[in-house]
């Protein structure tokens, strides 16, 4: 094979120059950008509804929360962001915390959202809830021996409990709201509880635990609420079969079931203001909210608005935490060391 | 100089293309490590709290975690990809040439995706822990991240020691067949010592990798150092801290591999060619036949078709998903872009590190090490050095600068080379330390300059080492994540983004068709491997 330098190298302008000649065409129709963390498919029929509704084009970029936070903190003023979107309030929080946000007192948001789920100077709020709950097996527990989050620690379950790692945000929120609910050394000694209950090392996903449950590999399980529906939703034989054989326990005594959020808020150097704020108030309306319920198995947070799930239904009404969830983004560096020192990996 | 082995490179066969591309590799090698330098910064600022906490806790499970697998992966990849090598290069069998090719393959599959996939058949549920009743023991943990990494990752190893074997000229085996060696000897003691410093760097870049991954150890449960490093970012929000541990992890891996080179140091091999002939494969006996056929199957089938049978057993199950096309279109540029980049980079600066002088030297080096950082981090110094661009931009020009932080392809771009040129730039200094320095003597002394010696004499010679070199770029490329995420253009979505986010979502089902597009993606590439290196072959014989 003969590869002459001079084909190389002319090969490789033509290359460069192609990418520069890549440039964003400006059109005349108007744009709003969003930073998602949230990467589901259904929230393309969110946004479709949106440009529907409002001629609006919408372009996003999806990627981890702690990404878009040091993407936007290197965007600086050039930001592109208008909106903001994260899967969890300690992420919003740190956006929060890093000036990201600016404010945005609607009456919609404070009519439609409840206190506790939305930042005190209206910085951001949640559009979307999971609650993280105890998955149990239908044939091995009584629902009555599961007395809230206390009972993953007690020595009962030895050897019983299977949990997914500490590094995963869902178990950091919930020990930064146990942190606020007990206080740190009874949230530590609760923690070590759960570590000795290990019927495995932590690894794989929520739904891999509820798996692990049917499989008969442990008892109890700590899961969100919409992966243990998403298996009971599937038509597929052998999902059904896993949702026959575990239940789903929401840990309402002692402080009610710990909830986390969706949420979204405008980004501080945001170009496009006015299309921002139509678009947070898209995401309370009765219609994003209906898919929210419908599509990814969340609970919506406006009360009123409609859904069809059965599954969801199913599980009826519970008591939430009340603790406002900026609370989670304070104590979550906390959770971690704690994490950290119990040695739950 | 005997006929095929001869000492290491003289002092004055060096200075030789000096002239050469040395100011090209300087200049390429500065603008990669500037990320790198932005990440020193970073770790400059901040204070020591996490660390302290950290050290307190759980540094001393995460550093032994991290070793404990970079020794397992170095012994597991050499296990499988040396034998499989010389075998295949060395040997005739029935599907030699199937094999030849098809062992490279399994490096298109990302690491996480083989963990994904193991998983859901050994995990309870799965149809492993099914059929046998639990008894076979579930991927995960230390054991299990040994093995994903292993599978994953010995490609490396088998193209480059492949790639060596090949290119061994036969009088040193002649000689040694003379002086009563057996097929065992000869490759000990020659083989193995002339493959050595491509074996070296294909290992480097396997181990590399491994201590460099988060998905499939967060996954898994086999939390090393780097588990260590992304957490203190996404729990503690501490970018520095990551840095911080980021150069740490760095320096360690130089280190053991400064430690290797030296110990390697001295027994440095260049292959005169002069009147060589190419080796000549040796038929196996009926049994040897069985148990090469045998080992390489099994290899291949635990790598490659266990998995992707997995994938395509879910992928048929699933109703619904997006067109994975214009993220196949997306995937395809950025790889094949990049490949040919770091190509034009490795070769500058392996030809920099054969002419030698520290500051060359120096540069190729530290332009290597961007490949031990994990991507995440890699990509928030990217960013860094980006923004503060950007606001130099925007001091000098005002309104009227570029947005150069994210959404350009400029950037991406970039970020890649930063990132993967360590893996054009090992091989292609692997393929050029076989090329004698008595070849530029003799090429000189018949009045060839510099220019006419690469031209005519190197890049034939080492062009099937270079081909390996783009390839595992667009491979890399191919797979990666954070940066792509982070970087790429609005609605800009690749094969591996598509996969990762369904992944992520635990719906692997929907990640199977863009995880089986990705393999696929890797197939013609590797066959244009194979073609390279027969093609090599081929032209040296009519020689």
């Amino acid at each position: 094979m003969r590869i002459s330098i001079k084909s190389l190298a002319a090969a490789g302008a033509c290359l460069a120059a192609a990418a520069c000649g890549q440039s964003v065409d400006e059109d005349s129709t108007e744009t709003l950008t969003i930073y998602s963390a949230r990467h589901y498919d259904s929230d393309r029929a969110v946004y479709q509804a949106f440009e529907d509704q409002t001629g609006i084009q919408i372009e996003t970029i999806e990627a981890g929360g702690d990404l878009l936070i040091e993407r936007m903190k290197a965007d600086g003023e050039r930001s592109g962001a208008d909106v903001v979107i994260t899967v969890d309030a300690g992420r919003l929080w740190r956006a929060e915390q890093d000036g990201l946000f600016q404010p945005y007192d609607s009456e919609i948001i404070e009519e439609r959202v409840p206190e506790s789920l939305r930042h005190p100077e209206g910085k951001w709020f949640g559009f979307a809830k999971r609650a993280r709950v105890i998955a149990y097996s239908q044939e091995r527990v009584s629902p009555d021996e599961i007395t809230g989050y206390e009972t993953l620690a007690d020595p009962k379950w030895d050897n019983r409990v299977c949990v997914r790692s500490s590094g995963n945000i869902y178990n950091i929120s919930l020990l930064a709201a146990l942190i606020e609910r007990w206080g740190d050394n009874v949230a530590q000694d609760w923690a070590q509880g759960v570590v000795r209950n290990f019927a495995r090392v932590p690894s794989g996903g929520d739904i891999e635990q509820i798996r692990a449950i049917a499989a008969g590999e442990c008892d109890l399980a700590l899961v969100n609420h919409y992966y243990y529906a998403r298996i009971a939703n599937s038509e597929d034989a052998a999902d059904q079969e896993v949702a026959d054989a575990v239940a789903l326990n929401f840990p309402e005594d002692n402080g009610g079931v710990h909830v986390n959020i969706s949420g979204a808020g405008v980004a501080a150097n945001a170009d496009n203001v006015d299309a921002a704020h139509q678009f947070l108030e898209f995401l309370l309306s009765d219609e994003a909210q209906r898919m929210f319920a419908e599509l990814t198995n969340e609970y919506p947070v406006v009360a009123s608005a409609p859904y069809e799930n059965d599954v969801l239904d199913g599980f009826g009404e519970f008591e939430a935490d009340p603790v406002n969830v900026n609370t989670l983004g304070e104590n979550q560096a906390e959770a971690q060391r704690m994490f950290d020192r119990v040695g739950w990996p | 100089m005997s006929a095929a082995v001869s000492s290491r490179l003289g002092r004055s066969a060096r200075r030789v293309t000096a002239a050469g591309p040395r100011p090209v590799a300087l200049a390429a090698a500065i603008i990669i490590i500037l990320p790198i330098a932005a990440l020193v910064v970073l770790a400059g600022s901040g204070d020591f709290a996490y660390l302290r906490h950290l050290a307190d806790t759980r540094l001393l499970a995460y550093v032994r975690n991290s070793v404990t697998l970079g020794v397992l992966v170095t012994a597991g990849t050499c296990l499988t990809a040396v034998p499989a090598a010389w075998l295949t290069a060395r040997y005739r069998f029935p599907g030699r040439a199937f094999f030849s090719w098809a062992l490279a393959l399994p490096l298109a599959a990302p690491a996480y995706v083989t963990a994904y996939a193991y998983a859901s058949l050994t995990t309870a549920g799965g149809p492993v822990y099914e059929a046998s009743n639990g008894l076979v023991p579930a991927v995960r943990g230390m054991g299990g991240a040994a093995f994903i990494f292993t599978l994953a990752l010995y490609p490396y190893v088998y193209l480059l020691a492949r790639q060596a074997f090949v290119s061994q000229a036969a009088h040193a085996f002649d000689a040694a067949r003379t002086l009563g060696a057996g097929p065992m000897e000869s490759f000990w003691r020659i083989g193995l010592p002339l493959a050595r410093p491509a074996i070296a760097a294909g290992v480097a870049l396997a181990v590399m990798e491994t201590l460099a991954d988060y998905g499939a150890v967060e996954f898994l449960g086999a939390p090393t150092l780097t588990a260590g490093i992304i957490r203190a970012w996404t729990s503690f929000g501490e970018a520095e801290t990551a840095a911080r541990l980021s150069l740490i992890l760095l320096l360690a891996t130089c280190f053991a591999f400064a430690f290797e080179r030296g110990v390697r140091q001295g027994r440095g091999f260049a292959q005169s060619s002069g009147r060589d002939r190419p080796n000549e494969r040796v038929p196996l006996s009926l049994r040897g036949a069985g148990i090469a056929i045998l080992f390489c199957s099994l290899l291949l089938g635990l790598a490659l078709i266990v998995p992707a049978g997995r994938l395509i057993w879910l992928a048929f199950d699933t109703p619904g998903v997006r067109s994975p096309v214009p993220a196949l279109l997306n995937t395809i540029q950025l790889a094949s872009m990049s490949a040919v980049i770091a190509v034009l980079i490795g070769l500058g600066s392996a030809y920099a590190i054969r002419t030698g002088g520290w500051l060359s030297v120096t540069a190729a080096r530290a332009a290597q090490t961007g490949y031990a950082i994990p991507g995440a981090v890699a990509a928030v110094g990217v960013l860094a050095l980006l923004g503060f661009l950007q606001r130099v931009l925007d001091g000098g020009l005002g309104s009227a600068a570029p947005v150069v932080t994210g959404g350009s392809l400029i950037a991406l771009l970039f970020a890649y080379q930063s990132r993967f040129a360590a893996a054009a730039i090992g091989p292609a200094e692997a393929a050029l330390t076989n090329v004698s320095a008595s070849l530029d003597a003799a090429a000189q002394t018949l009045g060839a300059g510099p220019g006419r010696i690469i031209r005519r004499i190197h890049l034939p010679l080492i062009s099937g080492g270079l081909g390996a070199a783009g390839l595992i770029v667009f491979v890399e490329v191919m797979k990666e994540l954070p940066a792509t995420m982070i970087l790429r253009p609005f609605d800009f979505e690749t094969l591996a983004i598509m996969a990762h986010n369904y992944a992520a979502d635990e719906r692997l089902a929907q990640a199977a068709l863009p995880s089986l597009m990705l393999i696929g993606l890797g197939l013609p590439a590797m066959i244009a491997v194979s073609w390279l290196a027969t093609h090599n072959r081929k032209r040296r014989t009519a020689r």
